[in-house]
């Protein structure tokens, strides 16, 4: 009896295939960019995701200032206590913390010879190649030595390089950061964007040169890298109350591991890719409204079939479940050619457009898939009951 | 055939099966409906944006420490070698002509402190001129006093809701209020206003600039506000300022000024972009509809056959046919459409009774728009099935059962 159903089913879905097709086209259309959209999004979530874990995840930045929600904290600077040099060495002597950067951050012109640059300048020290994991491209990053002593050290990102010195060897060479001299004595590999900000398009230099350039005291973050068998929690929490100590009993500053940064921002894109999903599925309602539709014309067309079948014994269920099964096949066979050209589309895009991240998750096909399935039955329910219901001898007189 | 007789023939091939018909229309319905409704959102979220901006007073200049080449990055964070002083702000004032008003501004946060009640604040430092600049109201006593002398007063003016919250009931007038380690006396209050440019006025502290510095410890300004007195000057005065600030800072161009029609623009252009996908990604939706509609259509021609063959046996040009079905299948869509707009207008303004500070409303071209393109889809959807029918051979039409 199931291999009649199928049988049954699919010679009415042959007997008009453009009409069929036409059918499955809604669908594949709906499901297509339903894929397509959450594809797109996912895939962005995944760039800014490695863009993040590029840093590593054992990661712990301090801001300053309080904040509990996802806002950007100390954006624009002031609580009564600033985040200073000693209190970047104070975490030190946390358990756990493995290196650390204090990160001053202000914008200067950078002069060689005719040609200046404004850039972003950033106040570092020794070990950003590490905490980051930033590689240096030629000569060496800032040397080691105390953070609070200046020194007129320069590293310049690979763009900035390009843009005052050309093909010309930049290494041991004077620029002026800011009207002040400065020597270069490395050049970072390539990096790019990071969150908007182009990390090749920088100059470094010893935080406390940083600090007398701009004439503050005053740290943007500090980033503190802790060892591989710490828990970041442990650490964090470690870090939290020396700094609490520090500042006299108040917390006025925010520390934050990778992790949860990384959590606040697979929520919001999360978020964004469902929305958007969610207006492109607009047109799978579209289509289950046509499948609806076509079914109704088909149960109108076929009443004498259906009064045969029922004058030759079938059941009102046998009858309805022949109706859903038509409609379910419609719509899963247009979710899954659906499925196929949303990822056929993706990878067109991403050949053409090789900036834009496309991914589509293996859950975003079952999800499609059992969609698909839904709205074919969902919208089946109507035309079999219709036909169900139909009196076997009106059926038959109708022909 | 006239047009009136086609429409007749339409409108009764529509009426004859009702379900069908009303749920071909129902799909482009539910096309329209989602993209206006979208539309509307985005502009409604222009329209308020835009709207915050006026607030912010017009004909102004925003003047930014620090520059920078790559466009993207936010100089709301950055150092600049050079501070921006108040002696900058006066320069500004005095030396650029068309200058009506000049507000330097600090910000940061800090620990307020009434008795043993404390909340963390946004801190305003900032002189008399920024209740004119930025529009302010005061519910009660005064704005911080004008005058070079004022700058460092002891004194702040509170937002409604920092009232609220560290006075309770009390009057606020002339107590006291510790910011950090110092102590202000409240000679204002504001007047409840609410959420502007992601700023809650409300929760913030006002206090001489001066004062607003040491507090913060910040030889530099956070941003001047400069008020030009027409709308035609702001060019030229933006040009002035940047070449009296290079002049000032040795030489060195490390200020950005933002005009408020540029940033304008670009919110604007932004937001209407987002605007147009969106709702291109929901008008995805109007071409299932359409889809769905030349499958009707494909399904009325096949059963009408022996219509269609009589109506070419008495003469009907294939032409005539043609526009038969294609007035069909646009009066289909056109109803769709139309009822779509009609569900779209009435949420847009029940979205704007309920909340009536988010102006959403379709942007003015939708509804011409909306209708064109449902009847559009009527016509193109139409097409295939209106050329199936004309081409019907008459003879084996009829003669086929």
């Amino acid at each position: 009896m199931p291999r009649d159903f199928w049988k049954l089913a699919w010679e009415s879905i042959a007997a008009h295939p453009l009409r069929s097709a036409l059918t499955t086209l809604g669908i594949v259309i709906g499901v297509a960019s339903v894929i397509l959209l959450t594809s797109l999004g996912e895939g962005t979530r995944r760039s800014l995701v490695s863009e993040f874990s590029q840093f590593g995840t054992n990661l712990i930045t301090i801001h300053r200032g309080k904040t509990t929600t996802a806002g950007i904290p100390g954006a624009v600077g002031g609580t009564i206590r600033k985040l200073t040099l000693g209190d970047a060495e104070a975490l030190r002597r946390v358990p756990g913390v493995d290196a650390l950067v204090p990160v001053a951050f202000g914008s200067a012109r950078v002069e060689f010879g005719e040609r200046g640059r404004d850039v972003v300048v950033y106040g570092v020290t020794s070990e950003v190649p590490k905490v980051w994991r930033f590689a240096v491209g030629g000569g060496r990053f800032l040397p080691r030595g105390d953070p609070a002593r200046a020194s007129s050290f320069a590293v310049l990102g690979p763009r900035l390089k390009r843009e005052l010195f050309g093909e010309a060897n930049a290494l041991g060479e004077h620029v002026k950061i800011g009207g002040r001299r400065f020597s270069v004595i490395g050049v970072m590999a390539s990096k790019g964007q990071v969150f908007g900000f182009d990390m090749d398009d920088t100059a470094y230099i010893a935080v406390a040169s940083a600090h007398s350039l701009f004439n503050t005291e005053d740290l943007l973050e500090i980033d503190v890298l802790f060892s591989l068998g710490a828990s970041g929690d442990s650490v964090k929490e470690g870090i939290r109350e020396a700094l609490i100590r520090r500042h006299g009993g108040e917390e006025d500053f925010t520390v934050r591991t990778q992790a949860e940064s990384l959590d606040v921002l697979n929520r919001v894109l999360s978020v964004v890719t469902a929305a958007v999903g969610g207006i492109g599925a607009i047109s799978l309602l579209v289509g289950a409204i046509g499948i609806l539709t076509m079914m109704w014309i088909a149960v109108g067309e076929r009443t004498a079939e259906i009064g045969l079948l029922k004058a030759l014994g079938a059941t009102r269920g046998q009858i309805a479940r022949l109706f859903l099964l038509e409609a379910a096949l419609l719509s899963v066979v247009g979710g899954g050619v659906g499925v196929a050209v949303g990822m056929g589309l993706g990878a067109l895009i991403r050949l053409a457009i090789p900036a834009i991240s496309v991914h589509t998750a293996p859950g975003f096909i079952a999800a499609a898939l059992a969609v698909s399935l839904a709205v074919g039955l969902g919208s089946g329910v109507l035309p079999a009951r219709r036909a169900s219901r139909l009196d076997p001898i009106e059926a038959l007189r109708a022909e | 055939m006239s047009f009136r007789d086609l429409v007749g023939f339409a409108i009764g091939a529509l009426r004859g099966h009702r379900l069908r018909s009303g749920l071909s229309l129902l799909g482009v319905a539910i096309g329209v409906a989602s993209v206006i409704l979208l539309t509307s959102v985005g502009e409604g979220a222009r329209l308020y944006v835009t709207g915050e901006f006026a607030t912010l007073g017009s004909n102004l200049l925003i003047v930014f420490p620090g520059k920078t080449e790559t466009t993207g990055i936010s100089p709301f964070l950055t150092e600049a070698p050079h501070a921006l002083t108040l002696e900058d702000a006066e320069a500004i004032l005095h030396h650029v002509r068309s200058a009506r008003r000049v507000a330097p501004i600090v910000f940061g946060v800090a620990a307020a402190r009434v008795g043993d009640r404390r909340r963390d604040v946004g801190v305003i430092g900032t002189t008399s001129e920024f209740l004119g600049v930025r529009q302010i109201r005061l519910r009660s006593g005064r704005y911080l006093p004008a005058g070079e002398l004022a700058r460092g007063q002891r004194v702040c003016v509170i937002g409604s809701k920092v009232q609220s919250e560290l006075f309770g009931s009390r009057n606020p007038l002339g107590e006291i209020l510790h910011l950090g380690e110092e102590r202000f006396r409240v000679i204002g209050v504001t007047a409840p206003r609410g959420l502007s440019i992601g700023q809650d006025l409300d929760e913030i502290v006002h206090v001489p600039v001066s004062r607003g510095m040491k507090l913060f410890n910040k030889i530099s300004l956070f941003r001047i506000l400069v008020e030009i007195s027409s709308h035609q000057e702001i060019p030229a005065a933006r040009r002035n300022a940047l070449e009296l600030l290079k002049e000032r800072h040795e030489g060195f161009e490390d200020v950005t000024i933002w005009t408020q029609d540029s940033v304008l623009a670009t919110f604007s252009r932004v937001l209407s972009l987002l605007t147009a996908a969106l709702g291109g990604i929901a008008a995805i939706s109007l071409t299932v509809a359409g889809v769905g509609i030349m499958n009707v259509m494909l399904v009325s021609v096949s059963e009408r056959r022996r219509e269609i063959g009589l109506l070419k046996a008495i003469g009907v040009m294939p032409r005539q046919v043609v526009s038969a079905f294609l007035v069909e299948a646009a009066l289909l869509s056109t109803a769709g459409g139309a009822l779509g707009l009609a569900a779209a207008l009435g949420a847009t303004r029940l979205m704007r009774t309920m909340y009536p500070s988010f102006p959403a409303r379709p942007p003015f071209w939708v509804v011409p728009a909306a209708l064109s393109v449902s009847i559009g889809v009527g016509l193109l959807f139409g097409a295939l099935p209106a050329r199936r029918a004309s081409r019907l051979d008459p003879v084996a039409a009829l003669a086929r059962r």
